[in-house]
């Protein structure tokens, strides 16, 4: 049991260090395409086509791995003042139920529906015009994120189901900041 | 109101009372509603209206602006708009109130972060002001509520994610509208500062030596208020689009971040870069759960409902929209922003339109009078934030806070009934 855990735990590092170095990739990627597309248009007299298509499907996919990662270090906004005023027993379990709404709700809508959706559209062989590629990769990270924050989900959860688990220390909140 | 529409709401607010996070109880309410209507399927619709709606290009500004903001605030730019408020302001008496509003109002403005002001700000202004004898929670009060102006005034992230909701709204409009919104309200923070402060017997001026001279503070803010031109400027003069002009403003960010001040440094960037992708998937995954939301609201016509129930009670536009501002206040107090924003536009602006309400105007209205939530107990992001560097806890700070709000709601009062305030400079400009 405890060889299994710490498997796990190393995979769910590992997968983190990955997804970090996706999402900065990205991220720079992103800020280099649309300065392309605005270089592009002034110096080289016309605009590359595919410089805003490349943003915005980049934009969903490191929108949605990011959302995963940051669940992960609790960094969603929530309304954290009603369960804060709950006895630490109450807000233990209150916690699991979160974890449990969230793994559902990417089970079903993120996993399950994104899944129909990526098969949907690749069978309807829609093709993104200008960088011709069909529209499924797109959507692709749909399920994918989806798994992931079950994942994430289920390692809060395994936290909290602990035996020597302690509210206080764990875990700690990231900073919550979007305005 | 019908079971559709109740399971919606039941399920929102008892996921949202649990402390499930925003997105997913928008996006679980949903599901269960979209389940409870039937004949379509319900996951498929759900992924595609969240994957849809993030990927719409005016939504990239947030992710560059973030990014911009954060590469300014790490960029020493604290500490130049200092000296620059305190060569323009700091000989007054009080002087140092006003440096900190004025700092918090270019400082917001250019960060796009009213989170961000109060901690680069508020860690060298509250401790700055309390040597010089100010009150300590007086001056974690009025770092808060200055630091939430900047929200207002351009480029701003918020009114981004209110341009995508409302849908048909120009960001460029939205930007200028809030320009004289946001220094009324700055005004009149400094104006309650004035009232309520302390200083105007007790404490001496900033001595002369203290000053920057003007040569000095110009070269050293100069560049950081530039960014605002460079933005307002391409967007205005139809040299790009908004998000062009934000991605231009991290390449700018960066170039003065690094060449420039040299305060950033190559090996900073990974951190920088992963802090931006977080803060915008907050975003964003908060923004595609409330496309999904907006599906089922619309479905279930939820706006028409809401329109009724507020016609119910007056049939008077005036007062719709004292009950618009009092609702978005108590939401203020324990909710942020940005899903205030992305839940209530849906709702209240179809309310508001009906009786001829310009959706820009309703968005300043909007954004200023969600900017005094920031700074309200229980829940006030801002305040929480300044309270930690500050040193001091809540309960001391909310006594110097209560004129401050005072002003705040004077101003929420003076955009909401005074249209021109907001919308004439758009309209100067054509917009």
């Amino acid at each position: 049991m405890a060889h299994a855990q710490s498997i796990f735990t190393r995979c769910v590092l590992r997968l983190v260090k990955g997804l970090e170095v996706l999402l900065v990739v990205g991220m720079a990627v992103l800020v280099v395409d649309v300065l392309w597309g605005v270089f592009s248009r002034y110096v080289l007299g016309e605009q590359t086509r595919w410089t805003e298509e490349l943003a915005v499907y980049l934009l969903v996919w490191i929108s949605l791995m990011g959302a995963a990662l940051t669940f992960r270090e609790k960094g969603h906004l929530g309304v954290d003042y009603f369960v804060g005023k709950l006895e630490p027993s109450a807000r233990r379990l209150s916690a699991i139920f979160v974890e449990v709404i969230v793994f559902a709700f990417s089970a079903f809508a993120l996993v399950h529906g994104g899944w129909n959706l990526v098969i949907k559209t690749f069978a309807s062989g829609q093709v993104l015009p200008a960088l011709n590629l069909p529209m499924g990769y797109v959507y692709s990270v749909v399920p994918i994120s989806g798994v992931v924050f079950c994942l994430f989900a289920f390692e809060h959860l395994m936290a909290y189901l602990s035996v020597d688990f302690d509210l206080k220390t764990s875990p700690q909140s990231a900073e919550k900041e979007s305005d | 109101m019908d079971t559709e529409a109740l399971i919606l709401l039941t399920g929102f607010i008892v996921l949202l009372l649990l402390d499930v996070p925003i997105a997913v109880c928008i996006g679980g309410a949903t599901v269960l509603t979209i389940y409870a209507i039937g004949d379509v399927p319900t996951g498929y619709v759900v992924a595609q209206r969240m994957s849809t709606g993030i990927a719409s290009f005016p939504l990239l500004a947030i992710p560059f602006f973030v990014l911009s903001g954060v590469l300014m605030g790490e960029g020493g730019m604290a500490r130049r708009l200092i000296d620059f408020a305190n060569f323009l302001v700091g000989g007054f008496r009080g002087g140092l109130c006003y440096v900190n509003t004025i700092t918090c109002m270019m400082f917001g403005a250019v960060s796009g972060s009213a989170s961000a002001a109060v901690s680069s700000i508020g860690g060298f202004m509250i401790p700055e002001m309390t040597r010089k004898g100010y009150g300590r929670e007086f001056s974690v009060a009025l770092t808060t509520t200055s630091a939430t102006t900047g929200l207002l005034i351009p480029p701003s992230n918020i009114m981004i994610v209110y341009a995508v909701v409302a849908s048909n709204v120009s960001v460029a409009a939205l930007f200028v509208g809030g320009v004289i919104p946001g220094i009324v309200i700055g005004s009149l923070i400094m104006f309650a500062a004035w009232l309520s402060n302390p200083s105007r017997t007790a404490v001496e001026s900033l001595d002369a030596s203290e000053r920057p001279s003007l040569w000095a503070a110009l070269i050293g803010a100069l560049p950081s208020m530039l960014l605002i031109v460079i933005v307002l400027g391409g967007i205005l003069g139809g040299v790009f689009s908004a998000t062009e002009a934000s991605a231009v403003a991290v390449a700018y960010a960066l170039f003065l971040g690094i060449v420039v001040y040299r305060e950033i440094k190559v090996g900073d960037l990974h951190r920088i870069l992963l802090k931006s992708v977080k803060t915008t998937s907050v975003v964003m995954f908060l923004i595609g759960a409330s496309q999904a939301m907006s599906w089922a609201l619309s479905f279930e016509q939820v706006p028409q409902a809401v329109s009724v129930a507020l016609l119910g009670i007056s049939d008077n536009p005036l007062v719709t929209l004292l009950i618009i501002n009092i609702l978005l206040l108590i939401v203020g107090t324990f909710m942020d922003m940005t899903p205030a924003v992305l839940i209530f536009t849906p709702i209240f602006l179809p309310v508001v339109m009906s009786s001829g309400m310009d959706p820009v105007h309703f968005g300043v209205l909007m954004i200023a009078n969600l900017c005094i939530g920031l700074c309200t107990p229980p829940v006030g992001t801002c305040l929480f934030i300044g309270c930690g560097v500050g040193g001091t806890t809540l309960a001391k700070v909310i006594r110097p806070l209560l004129p401050i709000f005072i002003a705040m709601f004077i101003g929420l009062m003076l955009i909401t009934y005074w249209p021109a305030l907001t919308l004439w400079l758009p309209r100067m400009l054509g917009l």
